[in-house]
């Protein structure tokens, strides 16, 4: 039970990093590596922070707005610079690499004693519960640091969705969507396109470098390698999502990609329960998107030969 | 009213593909005039509309808008001044988007965009009414997405976008030459309405003959980068498609001779 409550948990964490994919992928069509830089670089800026003895709150605030920064930083060098916007992404990834190596002096740092999220919200329940070690759901026995934390993650992702929603039917979301959607036709009516793409990737930076800060925090360390594949991590949990809900409507695209990322999690920690080598999961990570991102036309074409045949 | 002064733009200069598309233009029209713009393919009559809506910058001469000097706005700017309806019926809307959320990006044309609600229940409220006036049969299906909508359709809902607030300028693109008659009809006449009840200063660039006799009070015929006839009033009025056809032989037979007196220049010469 702790196994699959833990699958939860940084599911959830996760589904922070497959919204601010959700957000540069699907809205704005824009493929942005920067997310592999910038979920360490919120793991990193937290972590640090936490340990100078910064409280939980403000260091995680501040993991977002360093990844808002990044997020920023490519939005400049692609639509100010012209760079092609999937260079633009590797070259703030890239450097951020050293940044994060910088911020944390060292390539992890652990936190052992340091006041986190994680440890608030175990203190917060253990007094609501009276001092219990665990607690009883359903009949499992869960202990109350999973629980509390799972409970904590859950609370804090679906405020994040809701507030995300509201964003983007404000006149300025509805704009930011709009930029992705056909950018000649808000040009026309007056937005500035760069600024919207600039805006929106500080925004899914942001997300993702809140999901680092998040997962630092409940994992107990940030470590600069940890954004690896991060990318295609949160696009397997997008496309998940989208197969999971098959609607066009924001709302419950938000939801899907949440929904996406839990069940991502928990397909990975079975696989790995049932034997699978984690260094392999990468790869089959890789491939899992691949086979989601060709399927479509790969049935479509299948049909339409198939009608051929019937046909002739 | 619309001030052009000398603009001119060649296009890849000092390239094999260099297009001297822009030769000196000359132009002013008065508030609430609709001028209608016509020429051969490669005229420049896109072009200029383009040059206006500040999809480029223009190489030499000024454009002033309502007053002011816009030359050197970027595009996203003029929009604060300018309604555009483009050729194709996918430029002017966001299609996964539905019609509701369309409008409203339309009803906040060049003002700040905050975070107040895009579409709040007074705005809702003003929407069927508006959309009813198309007689498209869309006012049920504000929610849907602009995607599923036809051609016709689209533009339609595009010309009420562009003129939701009134625009010191509205530029139509050649709008209906991508649409089946029928919606081409019904968008041509929904595009005179608006126009004449807005009293709408309006540039539309056509290829349609008879568009070009029965709409506007002026008419503009380009080409090759220039303006080579300019007709309003009277003139305007009496103008039948006949004409107008006679004109563009006269400007096929120029370039001919054109041609055949540069033959003879180099046989001459050369």
């Amino acid at each position: 039970m702790t196994l699959l409550i833990g699958a939860w948990t940084i599911g959830l964490i996760l589904s922070l990093l497959a919204l601010g994919v959700f957000i540069s992928f699907r809205i704005f069509d824009f493929p942005d590596i920067t997310t592999e830089g910038s979920i360490t670089l919120g793991a990193t800026i937290a972590a640090t922070l936490l340990v100078v003895g910064v409280s939980p709150a403000w260091a995680t605030v501040a993991g977002f707005c360093g990844g808002a920064v990044a997020g920023a930083t490519t939005g400049i060098l692609h639509t100010k610079f012209k760079i092609h916007g999937l260079l633009s992404g590797i070259l703030v990834m890239t450097a951020l690499y050293s940044i994060n190596l910088r911020i944390m002096g060292k390539s992890n740092v652990p936190l052992l004693s340091e006041v986190t999220l994680a440890t608030r919200a175990e203190q917060l329940a253990a007094s609501l519960l009276g001092g219990a070690a665990n607690f009883n759901v359903f009949g499992w026995e869960v202990g109350v640091r999973d629980g509390a934390m799972f409970v904590f993650s859950l609370l804090f992702i679906a405020l994040v969705g809701v507030l995300l929603y509201a964003f983007f039917r404000t006149n300025l979301g509805t704009a930011m969507r709009a930029a992705g959607d056909n950018a000649q036709m808000i040009k026309a009516l007056g937005a500035n396109v760069d600024h919207m793409i600039i805006g929106g990737l500080a925004l899914a930076n942001g997300l993702v470098a809140l999901a680092g800060a998040l997962l630092a925090q409940y994992q107990g360390f940030a470590d600069v390698q940890m954004g690896i594949g991060m990318v295609v991590w949160g696009l397997a949990s997008v496309i998940i999502g989208e197969a999971l809900i098959g609607s066009p409507s924001l709302g419950l695209t938000i939801v899907g990609a949440v929904m996406g990322s839990i069940l991502f999690r928990l397909l990975v920690a079975i696989a790995l329960r049932a034997g699978l080598d984690p260094n392999d999961l990468k790869l089959i990570t890789a491939t899992f998107v691949f086979l989601a991102l060709i399927l479509p036309n790969l049935l479509a074409s299948l049909k339409s030969n198939n009608a051929r045949v019937t046909n002739a | 009213m619309l001030e052009i002064r000398g603009i001119a733009k060649t296009f890849n200069p000092g390239t094999l593909n260099e297009v001297r598309a822009l030769q000196g233009v000359d132009l002013t029209i008065q508030e609430g005039s609709f001028v209608v713009v016509i020429g051969t393919n490669g005229s420049g009559k896109s072009t200029l509309l383009n040059a206006v809506a500040g999809t480029f910058l223009v190489d030499t001469g000024a454009i002033r808008l309502a007053g002011t000097d816009v030359t050197r706005w970027p595009e996203h700017r003029r929009a604060t001044l300018i309604g555009r309806v483009f050729q194709n019926p996918f430029s002017g809307t966001a299609p996964h988007m539905s019609i509701a959320e369309n409008l409203s990006l339309a009803a906040r044309r060049g003002r700040r965009r905050g975070l107040g609600w895009s579409l709040p229940r007074i705005f809702t409220d003003q929407l069927g009414e508006h959309v009813r006036r198309l007689s498209m049969g869309l006012e049920g299906r504000l929610d849907n997405a602009i995607g599923s909508l036809s051609g016709g359709q689209r533009q339609a809902l595009t010309l009420l976008m562009a003129t939701w607030l009134k625009p010191q300028l509205l530029l139509l693109d050649e709008h209906t030459a991508a649409l089946d008659p029928k919606s081409a009809d019904q968008v041509i006449r929904l595009s005179e309405e608006i126009v004449s009840r807005d009293r709408l200063t309006t540039l539309m660039v056509t290829h349609s003959m008879q568009q070009a006799t029965s709409l506007g009070d002026r008419l503009i015929m380009m080409h090759r980068g220039r303006v080579l006839h300019d007709l309003q009033g009277s003139e305007k009025r009496r103008l039948r498609v006949d004409d107008l056809l006679a004109r563009f032989e006269e400007v096929r037979r120029g370039e001919l001779l054109d041609e055949t007196a540069a033959d003879m220049l180099k046989q001459t010469y050369v």
